[in-house]
């Protein structure tokens, strides 16, 4: 018999000995996140599919190394990010591009604001096609910052996964919302 | 940390997201507060911050490892070893029984209790995906009224068939089709009309969604009617500003 995709009677039970089998079961019920993380950041479910594929094969070869009682969706995000940043080194064939601080940054450092009644109105009114174009459109590394951010991961964790100070995350996604907000009036109604 | 008296606007922006996510001491959040109480400005981008939350929580679609993925990554990983129950546990197994049976019962309860939230969800994207054809005026993807040029070219985009059992007539003639999202997915439109009413028929996935299950539910919504119905695997949702008497004669045409 097949055993249940979310198992949480197994993930109460990790033997100590066997970190790899004690992780399975509650890094499996991640799948989805995983997936939806890496299917915003390939643009298509072929290579997201990879992408968490990759993810899983190396968080199972690394098992030993998380720490039981930290945040395990913060740690297999950490892994995506990382196999995704190689894989774009290797497409882009130079392993100095892609650094998420290299990137040029989406805005101009003043922000502004939906600041009128209207926009406000025309934010309201933005349905689900608008707001996916909107993220799309951000760059790499504003995207991650913004969905990790959805996700619910603390500063400190996102900051882990991107391999940042907590200030540097705070800034950045203060820059990817505001860069968001410009790409959601070009679609509002 | 120290918390100023008063709160300079770039302050009070740069705390508005901490604010949004819980992570300000009391004492900054009041000071925050008393800000925003007094300054108009930064209390729309308090309003706009907190509008592009809500947006990308509740709109963003959220896509779904497929089976096969799963299956293969449960595959990748060594199961763990299920231990033996004791005779002990066994001695406890109709007490685990009953109480499962009873959580069943409080979660099916649960479940069915904010039903009308959820439908109310649903209503409300329909309506959006209606507003979205309506503001594409004429231009759809296929603006054919006929049937065997527009149903093709949909299952070609979508990656299901939809079923659409009336092809339109004299008095509700089709105007043509295009593919909108409906929340997470992508969903068939077909478009109708009704003297100079523009009728939306929208076709999607059933699966994963809250569609009422029995018969049809009509109601009302932004000033339009709408009829949600399910057949099978599809989930049909019709919305207009046509009487609602009329709208029902089109929904049954259809089969809802």
């Amino acid at each position: 018999m097949n055993k249940r995709w979310y198992d949480f009677a197994a993930m109460a039970r990790w033997p100590d000995d066997d970190p790899a089998s004690g992780l399975g079961p509650a890094a499996l019920a991640y799948a989805d996140t995983l997936y939806n993380f890496a299917r915003y950041l390939c643009g298509n479910s072929t290579d997201a599919e990879d992408l968490v594929q990759e993810t899983y094969a190396k968080a199972l070869r690394a098992a030993g190394q998380f720490e039981p009682g930290t945040n395990l969706k913060a740690w297999l995000f950490r892994i995506l990010r990382n196999t995704w940043l190689s894989l774009a080194r290797r497409r882009r064939g130079n392993p100095t591009v892609g650094g998420l601080d290299t990137v040029t940054p989406d805005v101009e450092p003043e922000p502004t604001w939906f600041c009128d009644d209207i926009e406000l109105d025309r934010l309201r009114k933005l349905v689900a096609a608008d707001i996916e174009a909107a993220v799309m459109a951000l760059s790499e590394d504003a995207r991650m910052v913004v969905l990790l951010d959805l996700e619910g991961l603390s500063e400190t964790d996102t900051a882990a996964v991107l391999g940042c100070p907590v200030g540097t995350v705070k800034s950045r996604l203060a820059r990817a919302r505001q860069a968001l907000r410009r790409h959601l009036r070009d679609y509002a109604p | 940390m120290s918390v100023p008296a008063t709160m300079d606007c770039q302050t009070a922006r740069a705390a508005l997201l901490d604010d949004q996510r819980g992570r300000l001491d009391p004492a900054t959040a009041a000071a925050l507060l008393a800000h925003l109480e007094g300054c108009g400005v930064c209390s729309r981008a308090e309003v706009a911050e907190r509008l592009l939350t809500e947006q990308l929580e509740r709109q963003l679609p959220q896509h779904s490892a497929s089976l096969a993925l799963k299956r293969r990554l449960e595959a990748q990983w060594p199961a763990p070893a299920a231990p033996r129950p004791s005779a002990r546990s066994r001695r406890w197994w109709p007490g685990a029984m009953a109480a499962a049976a009873m959580l069943v019962l409080a979660g099916l309860t649960l479940w069915a209790w904010p039903w009308s939230g959820r439908t109310d969800r649903l209503v409300t994207e329909a309506v959006n995906d209606h507003l979205r054809v309506l503001a594409r005026a004429e231009r759809l993807e296929v603006p054919s009224g006929n049937m065997h040029e527009v149903r093709p070219w949909l299952t070609g985009q979508l990656d299901f068939a939809p079923v659409i059992a009336f092809a339109g007539d004299a008095d509700f003639p089709l105007r043509g089709g295009t593919v909108e999202y409906f929340l997470d997915r992508r969903a068939a439109i077909a478009v109708y009309g009704r003297r100079l009413h523009v009728i939306t028929l929208i076709v999607a996935r059933a699966d994963g969604l809250p569609w009422p299950a029995g018969g049809p539910i009509a109601t009302r919504a932004q000033g339009f009617n709408v009829r949600l119905w399910r057949s099978g695997e599809l989930a049909y949702a019709l919305v207009s500003d046509l009487d609602v008497r009329e709208l029902a004669e089109l929904a049954r045409r259809l089969g809802g």
